[in-house]
């Protein structure tokens, strides 16, 4: 279960973690929540309840698109991939949190004046 | 509806795989397999809420709200029955009015000829000005300062132009023809005729249901074509829709003809898209059949090329435009005229105009658009008064609401999603109302061909529901609730959560809300003066014609028509079965006076007759003219119409005599104003003028209508008629109610000839009132209007008043604790109500005049902008609208201020 070291995911970021996760290749929801708690090395736990109507708004938003296709197990289901509209969103959210990121640290690093 | 579940089963299959593969990983790890799958779907969460956030997140979120609006909505009124009723009530009078009257006018106005593609179709029109070579005309005709208008074109012209066209794809002709008898197994029937031209058929591109058409074959030399075909309801009516009736054959006006075909029901000919006639004939049948019909004794109808009497129309050709199509034709029409007939040096030559064709010649268009478009106008404002109500009723009803919306803006829900709740009750209770309206007018429909029909005719038409009216039922049905909802809705959604959460939701001196109710009161009552004048103007124009003296006694007379065959009764032989006829009618017990009438009086027919008296001299073109009635010994008597000078018609006016003339005092003031007419000798006559003598003068009388004032008329004894009558109508003056000698009538035409059918029974008294029949069916529908409108004038103030004493209850209590008395408060209430009066009657007395304008035309006897109406119905306002409030101010002056400061 999770220990003090895993970080509570912020709003809005769910969304970004998906797409980065499909970017790497085509999942389907299991695969996916399995590999966002791969790359970041255990540290983040997502909600299960909200991964699959994450997944669906970013369908119905056209960044990704699913198809049906056999699993590892031999059994059917729905895997996701990154549509060119989904890359370019991917990129832009990803530069938005750097500036995010970038100006908070900035903030939080000032010596009190 | 479908994808739903589809993508339900989706997300099922993906949650399943999802659960079972987080499972089996558990599984690998050393759990057991239901621990596995219980702690798996349980990570995963509740599937139903997983299923739900899914489908939200797809958006197809909107249907399933919309169901759950349509449910609470549905409860809402349940809740409150009476205000339902009343909500759907008046929804389904104005929608059901709107409804019936949008049936009649789009089958008088709109309905197009029941043939393929009859957008194409194009009817050739004329005008030439004065003076124009035209001169003898049978059909449609209209005479303006510009010229003559006309879409009769001569048989040779027709044929002409029918040989030199190359712009249209065909060229065919027709004439609603009239009357003739059709002698089926030995029983006669008055039947109606179309004759057409060989092509009809093909060019109109008709196929018959049964049998085949008229063709070419059938138009070629005179009498080679002895075939007819029928309508589709005298097949149902005369041969019960047998089959065995191709190749009948039955006699029309006495000559044998053969069934060839029945037409396709719907069809109505090309004449107009109303009434179809009976039979169909072909042009060369015409000498054989109707020999006499304006044969001045030496030509017939069909080689008359001075007498211009057919429609001729024609299909658009595809690649040609109308307008290089009516500049060919125009030329064609140039050079037929001049080939056919002499045309003098100053005479112009008509110049032709392509019509459009697609709904006949549509005969009743002209007289029709403008009664009906007002009708429609003021049913438009029944529906809108309906709705204003509506309006108010949800307002109140939203006012008290207030803390539901509080808690729904509080608890998350948006404004537009709101919104968008109150225009679903609004629209629900709209489209009901919508239905129950439609409903309505499907119960009446068969009231509405009355409305326009006469009382001794079968009706003209039955009201079909097709696909137009209900697309207009559902229309009107939408913007009303559109309209009603908006103001409710859109006053419910700028309520402030944190007052609406309050226990006293008002402060007391918040006045400023009410206002939308009052401006929409305000609108109700400018439409009810508006509707309570209009209802006014034309009652009281019924009245007066009522009761406009008509020159004639009208009780107690009988009309009836006889249609005589020209084969068995040609020309003069006709004077002598008439007057054997008169004769066996006067001899019938209970009749005082019998006469014959060519122009039954107030029946809309007319017919003018050249009058010249001796010594003057007139262009032909600009010879006067008078109304002409040709008619029986005993006319004047008959009718009660007064000889004030000389004498009527006696024995001695023979076909052998003196040929002689009546005139009315009309004639003597503009012909013979200074000097005693008896004994002048008048050229008369329709083509040829011949000398008559003037032997007496009449009293004015009124001639076609009861409107009209009485115009200069000339009478003339049938005796004196050569060329005989076909179409006589009869009047007999009895001495009790007509009805009751009828058998007898019949038995005496019976008894002279056995095979004529005594046609067109009615009263003198029914025919004046077919005459009055729009003004009726106005004065009944303006004042059904009316009162109607005052109704819901009176709910409506009744509603706004109540609604505002009870939003005002504590400050009214405030103020009788400071010492009002209940009088002040009383006159306070009623005060309000007031203003909203005073401004309501000012702007519908505007608004009243301005429609005064509109329907000046339509009025008789009284002026639109007539002072006693428009003081009646202000005082009439007065009187409800203070009445509605009587009962609210009276609560509002009983309120006991204790309990009122209390009621927080």
């Amino acid at each position: 279960m999770a220990g003090d070291s895993t970080i509570d995911l912020l709003q809005g970021t769910l969304d970004m973690l998906v797409l980065k996760a499909v970017s790497l290749g085509p999942l389907h929801g299991y695969g996916v929540l399995l590999r966002i708690q791969q790359i970041s090395q255990n540290r983040l736990e997502i909600q299960q309840g909200s991964l699959y109507p994450a997944l669906y708004r970013l369908e119905h938003e056209g960044w990704i698109a699913g198809e049906w296709g056999q699993s590892e197990n031999k059994r059917r289901a729905r895997f996701y991939h990154l549509t060119a509209a989904g890359r370019r969103r991917l990129e832009a959210e990803a530069k938005k949190w750097n500036q995010f990121a970038a100006v908070i640290g900035t903030i939080l690093t000032t010596d009190s004046a | 509806m479908t994808r739903g579940s589809d993508l339900d089963a989706q997300v099922d299959e993906e949650l399943q795989f999802h659960i079972e593969t987080y499972a089996e990983d558990l599984m690998r790890g050393g759990m057991l397999r239901e621990l596995a799958m219980r702690r798996a779907r349980a990570e995963l969460g509740s599937l139903a809420v997983a299923r739900e956030n899914s489908r939200q997140a797809w958006g197809t979120r909107w249907f399933d709200e919309l169901r759950g609006d349509l449910r609470y909505a549905l409860r809402m009124l349940a809740k409150s029955p009476g205000f339902a009723t009343i909500a759907i009530g008046s929804l389904a009078l104005g929608i059901g009015a709107n409804t019936v009257i949008f049936t009649a006018a789009q089958h008088m106005l709109l309905d197009r000829l029941d043939v393929p593609h009859p957008e194409q179709l194009r009817l050739l029109e004329w005008e030439e000005p004065h003076p124009g070579a035209v001169e003898s005309l049978w059909g449609w005709y209209d005479d303006g300062a510009a010229g003559l208008r006309s879409t009769s074109f001569s048989y040779a012209v027709y044929r002409q132009l029918r040989r030199e066209n190359r712009s249209l794809a065909d060229i065919f002709a027709f004439k609603n023809f009239g009357r003739m008898t059709a002698t089926i197994d030995g029983q006669a029937a008055p039947v109606n005729v179309e004759m057409v031209s060989g092509n009809y058929y093909a060019a109109l591109e008709v196929k018959p249901q049964v049998g085949r058409g008229i063709e070419e074959s059938d138009d070629g030399a005179v009498g080679s074509g002895p075939v007819l075909t029928i309508s589709d309801a005298f097949w149902a009516k005369q041969f019960g829709r047998s089959r065995d009736v191709i190749g009948k054959t039955i006699l029309v006006n006495a000559e044998p003809m053969t069934i060839a075909g029945v037409n396709p029901r719907g069809f109505t000919g090309a004449y107009s898209a109303q009434e179809s006639p009976d039979i169909f004939l072909p042009f060369s049948m015409e000498p054989v059949i109707a020999p006499d019909e304006l044969s001045d004794g030496k030509q017939p109808l069909l080689e008359n090329s001075s007498i211009w009497w057919v429609l001729v129309m024609g299909r658009l050709k595809p690649g040609v435009p109308a307008m290089t199509a009516n500049a060919a034709l125009n030329v064609q029409l140039k050079a037929a005229v001049r080939a056919t007939m002499s045309v003098k040096n100053d005479s112009q030559i008509p110049r032709l105009a392509l019509q459009d064709g697609s709904r006949g010649q549509n005969p009743n268009a002209d007289s029709l658009v403008k009664p009906v478009a007002v009708l429609m106008g003021l049913a438009g404002f029944v529906l809108l008064l309906a709705c204003a109500n509506l309006a108010n009723l949800l307002l109140a009803r939203a006012g008290a609401r207030q803390r539901e919306m509080s808690v729904r803006l509080a608890l998350g829900a948006g404004r537009g999603r709101i919104l968008r709740q109150m225009m679903t009750e609004s629209l629900l209770l709209s489209l009901v109302g919508g239905a129950a309206g439609l409903l309505l007018a499907w119960v009446v429909r068969n009231g509405i061909p009355r409305l326009v029909s006469h009382a001794w005719n079968p009706p003209a038409f039955t009201a079909r529901f097709n696909w137009p009216i209900f697309a207009f039922a559902a229309a009107i049905s939408v913007l009303t609730g559109l309209i009603f909802g908006l103001a409710p809705a859109w006053q419910a959604t700028r309520v402030q959560v944190s007052s609406g959460l309050k226990d006293s939701g008002q402060t007391a001196t918040h006045r400023r809300r009410g206002l939308a109710g009052k401006a929409i009161v305000v609108m109700q009552i400018s439409l009810s003066m508006l509707l309570v004048v209009g209802a006014g103007l034309f009652v009281q124009t019924l009245v007066k014609l009522v009761k406009t003296p008509l020159g004639f006694q009208s009780h107690n007379v009988l009309l009836f028509s006889l249609q005589l065959p020209e084969a068995k009764y040609p020309g003069p032989a006709s004077l002598g079965l008439l007057r054997q006829i008169e004769d066996r009618l006067a001899a019938l017990p209970g009749t005082r006076s019998v006469t014959l009438t060519t122009v039954p009086l107030i029946s809309g027919n007319a017919s003018t007759l050249t009058f010249v008296p001796e010594g003057q001299h007139y262009r032909r073109e600009q010879r006067p003219a008078v109304l002409e009635n040709t008619v029986g010994d005993d006319f004047f008597r008959t009718f009660g119409i007064p000889v004030v000078a000389g004498r009527g018609f006696n024995q001695g006016d023979t076909p052998t005599s003196r040929k002689v003339v009546v005139i009315n005092e009309s004639v003597v003031k503009k012909f013979f104003p200074d000097r005693n007419p008896i004994g002048t000798t008048v050229y008369a006559g329709w083509n040829r003028p011949y000398a008559v003598e003037i032997v007496g003068v009449c009293a004015d009388a009124k001639y076609y209508s009861v409107r009209e004032s009485a115009q200069p008329t000339a009478y003339m004894p049938y005796t004196q008629r050569a060329g005989g009558l076909t179409e006589p109508n009869f009047a007999v003056a009895t001495s009790l109610a007509g009805e009751a000698i009828l058998p007898s009538v019949r038995d005496a035409v019976a008894s002279v000839d056995r095979n004529l059918p005594v046609l067109d029974v009615r009263t003198q008294d029914e025919q004046i009132a077919a005459n009055l029949q729009q003004p009726r069916m106005f004065a009944d529908l303006t004042a059904g209007f009316g009162l109607l409108a005052l109704v819901l004038a009176s709910i409506g103030i009744y509603g706004i008043m109540a609604y505002s004493v009870s939003r005002r209850t504590s400050e009214i209590g405030i103020r009788m604790a400071l010492g009002a008395p209940p009088q002040r408060v009383l006159r306070m209430v009623l005060g309000e109500a007031s203003w909203m009066v005073v401004v309501g009657l000012v702007v519908g007395v505007g608004a009243a005049l301005a429609l005064g304008r509109v329907i000046a035309s339509m009025l008789f006897g009284v002026k639109s902008w007539d002072l006693a109406t428009y003081a009646l119905s202000s005082a009439l306002l007065i009187l409800v609208a203070l009445g509605a409030s009587w009962i609210p101010a009276r609560r509002a002056a009983g309120v006991d201020p204790m309990k009122a400061l209390r009621h927080e």
